[in-house]
């Protein structure tokens, strides 16, 4: 990260752009455009259920107070939206190319190390918690194996690379304190319940 | 004006037992560290500390709360000056000239102008929440369903229009999150929408797990997909803040204050465009301008008395509109509604002394900052040495069980998790999230104006457009979006060239 990009979002922030300019835009024609026709599409979808609703009428109920409207009053908001968003992908595309535009600015991580977090987070909050396995072990486990994949990884590809040993070691002791100190601070601190 | 120093006094003294020094101590501590940590941001802390203070007191979970809250926003200059990270993004603004005068070997005098920025900064925002918030409580007891309506589109509309480079997409967001809060039995009939037959869905979405997932997991994913950048610290002077710089920059203190109130009032608009906005104007001041972004103390001195001076601003629309000013009001607010207290045009009439306490919990706030920002730097230090690794399943852990308390269900866990995946998603998207809160937040509130209202006027819009307050909010939004339109700027800049 640097200085230069705060100082491209003070630019960008001192600028006020219009919604359909085509100055400057951080995502490409395409990625924006597909973003656009799924939004199009869930928005024709949330008018089409709200148009189905029940209008209460047995109830007495009007056109004014009936469930409906006010999703679809907003479907149709976001369809319109996306719509124009759509157009000005389009706009875009013809003026600058359907990839033009992409700037990054951060550097990524291998998307086989997000891929990896991502499956341990849902482990771990789909399947190790609340599914009869104690909660401390769940959390003991979970933190124990997220440290020590990554740090080694981090350390691998630093090429500061310590002892798996010593890795191990760390990543045991970040695991069960993190499963004692949470499990003591909800449960007998502040009376919370735990999964 | 006496009644009101008062029951200011009587707040003070609410405070003055061990227990609650103890708990400003240590949030203002934990808020320090969220925000000085980069990827934890001030919604994400104070989300997680509204599941911890569940069961306490409500008072005592406010001031955790509040105190978590200003240390947060204060906490994230520390990275940015030390490290060029802005810990929250509403410090992104220090970056530019923190950084630039640490690496001068400048950093410790930059803390300092970042301390005595963030102190003077909030207490120019309490002067004004306490000066502003029973006058605006009464002109609020005015306000109809037609004024509510049109009050909480303006919100999603600016937040949409201000926090992002791209309104479209900041409007569409707000609209994202109008429809999740549809989600659930609606008021009037308890009608099933959007359930599928779920019965967990009939309650609609749990706003705290919605916003633990919007922040915290969306932002462990960001964090998790960025690659680590190596920590390098520069040496630093000493961090206790100069009074010269404070007497020399006073026009500065003051305009960033009065800007970051300004902008804390505007619902959904929160610190981060609070402090480029005091940059900007402070810039724009300056005989020096030339120095802005390669150290210059005026630039930081705003960016950081802005940014605090919001928070105390973002509460004025909490308490007497229930409409929240930036992303971690809306998670106050959603905290005050935990705990029993009802934010909105009524709490003068029905709770006049709450105001006070949250003054007093602010006043309070600011001394921890104080206290922390003269001693804790090289505490702050070691805690930013700790591996990315480390920290990540930490917090996750955090989320996963902050979002299982508030109710004992683990449906809220999987909302958090849906939440964090649509906020990753839509970060990427290059969308903005602060308006996808504020959307779910008012969403309800502007169902009920309208429904209310057409059902009050037999379907006319009438009052909707003439009543004197409705039409000028209104018209403010009509104004807002047009200056947006392309067709509209080539006009008014073809009017504004022949005068040129």
């Amino acid at each position: 990260v640097t200085t230069g990009i705060y100082r491209e979002h003070y630019a960008s922030f001192t600028s006020q752009q219009s919604f359909m300019s085509s100055v400057t835009f951080p995502i490409s024609p395409r990625k924006d455009l597909r973003g656009a026709l799924a939004w199009l599409a869930f928005g024709a979808l949330i008018v089409i259920m709200s148009w189905r609703m029940d209008r209460m009428e047995s109830q007495g109920g009007t056109i004014y107070s009936s469930p409906g409207l006010w999703p679809g009053i907003v479907g149709f908001a976001l369809t319109l939206l996306a719509g124009l968003l759509v157009l000005r992908s389009l706009r875009r595309a013809r003026e600058a190319g359907w990839n033009a535009g992409e700037t990054n600015d951060t550097v990524l991580a291998p998307a086989r190390y997000f891929r990896l977090a991502a499956g341990m987070f849902f482990i771990y909050s789909l399947l190790l918690v609340g599914r009869g396995l104690p909660f401390w072990l769940g959390t003991a486990l979970f933190v124990t194996a997220y440290v020590f994949v990554f740090r080694r990884a981090e350390r691998l590809a630093d090429g500061t690379a310590g002892s798996t040993r010593g890795d191990a070691i760390l990543a045991i002791i970040c695991g069960v304190a993190t499963a004692v100190v949470v499990t003591l601070l909800f449960e007998q601190l502040f009376y919370v319940r735990l999964p | 004006m006496f009644d009101g120093l008062i029951a200011f006094g009587h707040s003070l003294a609410s405070f003055l037992d061990p227990l609650s020094i103890g708990l400003i101590l240590l949030s203002s501590l934990v808020g320090v560290i969220i925000g000085a940590l980069p990827g934890l941001t001030a919604t994400m802390g104070v989300a997680l500390m509204t599941t911890l203070t569940i069961k306490m007191p409500s008072n005592q979970a406010l001031l955790v709360l509040i105190c978590t809250y200003v240390g947060a926003i204060y906490g994230g200059s520390r990275s940015a000056i030390l490290l060029n990270i802005p810990g929250t993004p509403a410090s992104a603004a220090s970056c530019l000239d923190g950084h630039a005068l640490a690496r001068q070997g400048l950093a410790g005098r930059a803390m300092g102008i970042a301390t005595s920025g963030s102190v003077l900064g909030t207490l120019i925002g309490m002067f004004f929440l306490a000066l502003f918030t029973p006058v605006l409580g009464d002109l609020a007891l005015k306000f109809g369903a037609y004024e509510f309506f049109w009050l909480a589109l303006f919100g999603v509309v600016i937040a949409g229009t201000l926090t992002g480079g791209d309104p479209l997409k900041g409007w569409i967001a707000g609209l994202i999150g109008i429809l999740c809060a549809t989600v659930g039995q609606e008021a009037i009939y308890a009608y099933d929408r959007f359930t599928f037959g779920d019965r967990n869905l009939a309650g609609g979405f749990n706003l705290v797990p919605a916003l633990v997932g919007a922040f915290g997991f969306a932002e462990l994913l960001s964090a998790v997909r960025e690659k680590a950048i190596p920590v390098k610290i520069n040496p630093f002077d000493s961090v206790i803040p100069k009074l010269i710089d404070v007497a020399k920059y006073w026009k500065t203190i003051l305009r960033s204050g009065l800007i970051g109130t300004f902008i804390g009032i505007l619902p959904g608009v929160g610190e981060d465009v609070a402090a480029w906005s005091s940059y900007a104007a402070a810039k724009r001041a300056s005989k020096e301008p030339e120095k802005f972004g390669k150290g210059s103390i005026d630039g930081l001195m705003a960016a950081e008395t802005g940014d605090n001076a919001c928070v105390p601003g973002a509460i004025i629309p909490v308490l007497t509109l229930a409409i929240p000013g930036s992303a971690p009001a809306a998670v106050l607010m959603a905290a005050m509604l935990i705990h029993g207290v009802r934010p909105g045009p009524m709490i003068m009439v029905e709770n006049p002394s709450f105001v006070y306490d949250v003054v007093a919990m602010m006043l309070f706030a600011t001394l921890g900052i104080l206290l922390y920002g003269l001693t804790l730097t090289k505490f702050l230090i070691r805690v930013l040495m700790v591996p990315k690794p480390v920290i990540i399943p930490i917090i996750f852990v955090l989320c996963v069980v902050g979002s299982y308390a508030i109710a004992s269900r683990l449906f809220d866990v999987w909302v958090m998790l849906g939440f964090g995946v649509l906020g990753y998603v839509l970060r990427r998207m290059d969308y903005p999230v602060a308006p996808l809160v504020l959307g779910m937040v008012l969403g309800d509130l502007m169902e009920k104006g309208l429904r209310r209202g057409l059902v009050l006027s037999d379907g006319s819009l009438e009052p909707f457009l003439t009543r004197p307050i409705s039409a000028v909010i209104w018209i403010t939004i009509v104004l807002v979006i047009a200056l947006k339109i392309p067709t509209v700027r080539r006009l008014l800049k073809m009017r504004a060239a022949p005068a040129t």
